[in-house]
């Protein structure tokens, strides 16, 4: 199954985009998502949402994406995609401090896909919502 | 004993890996693996499919070859490929105390094959080559102890 991803503007007192995938963000897919949200952060998204609702399965190169979306969302450059993890050191004093991703957050995450998060310690970093809604709400 | 098998040989490209999914998820639910079995094996195949494809060919032309047995009441995953020498079940475990964002990028990909099998075989193919074994009982385990 390959990779949709979706992209819609939300407007409100917080203006945020919304992208959607629907499928399996994978080693063949995961540099498109983090090339979409390089254009969208060029074009102005400064709070985005990434609806996990039809996500069904992600590896850790799709683990690599959502990385790069912390980093892009803080307007620094996506890390390398050897490097990954390690070029995320420098935003570590944050977490440290026990702080959450502001800018980014995820909806609709299905178990499977938590469960790849959790695994890896990626899933407490960014703040999560059972719905698209909810998550719009508290931004 | 091996009751039954399944095999599917892929080019090294990246975008095949949904067709090794999908037999690894078809083999292990017609084996009557549990759904939190399936989803573990389909994590750790494709994990090890797309180590031997990145890093592994590392662009070149080559072929992945995976295998789905059932042997008693354990599933039994091969993944065969020719590129050059990898071992990963040598490489260090990350040090999962320390926060995601401050530990390295390597390894998270068999971090999670480990926590997803119970148990990872290595040995060098005849010829050149590497061939993976991962193995996970069909019986269920508490989602807890992994």
């Amino acid at each position: 199954m390959a990779l949709q991803t979706t992209v819609e503007q939300v407007e409100g007192l917080t203006p945020v985009t919304v992208v959607a995938l629907d499928g399996e963000l994978d080693g063949a897919t995961y540099e498109g998502v983090i090339d979409t949200i390089r254009g969208l952060y060029a074009a102005g998204t400064r709070k985005l949402l990434l609806d996990l609702s039809d996500l069904s399965f992600i590896s850790s190169s799709g683990l690599v994406a959502i990385h790069s979306a912390m980093r892009l969302m803080r307007g620094e450059a996506p890390p390398d995609t050897e490097q990954g993890w390690e070029a995320l050191r420098a935003i570590s004093d944050k977490v440290e401090r026990g702080r959450t991703h502001p800018s980014l957050r995820l909806c609709g995450t299905q178990d499977g896909v938590q469960k790849v998060l959790d695994r890896t310690g990626l899933g407490p970093l960014i703040p999560s919502y059972p719905d698209r809604e909810s998550a719009l709400a508290d931004f | 004993m091996t009751t039954s098998e399944r095999r599917l040989r892929i080019p090294a490209e990246l975008d095949r890996l949904a067709d090794v999914r999908k037999l690894v998820r078809d083999a292990t639910r017609a084996a009557g693996a549990q759904p939190g079995t399936v989803d573990d094996l389909v994590q750790a195949v494709d994990e090890a499919a797309a180590n031997t494809i990145t890093h592994g060919y590392s662009g070149d032309a080559g072929w992945v070859e995976v295998t789905v047995a059932v042997s008693g009441d354990e599933l039994v995953v091969t993944v065969e490929d020719e590129a050059p020498p990898f071992d990963p079940t040598i490489i260090a475990e990350p040090d999962m105390t320390v926060s995601a964002l401050v530990r390295g990028p390597h390894g998270m990909g068999i971090h999670l094959m480990r926590l997803a099998t119970d148990g990872m075989t290595y040995r060098p193919r005849e010829g050149g080559g590497n061939i993976l074994t991962l193995t996970r009982s069909l019986t269920a385990q508490p989602e807890e102890n992994r």
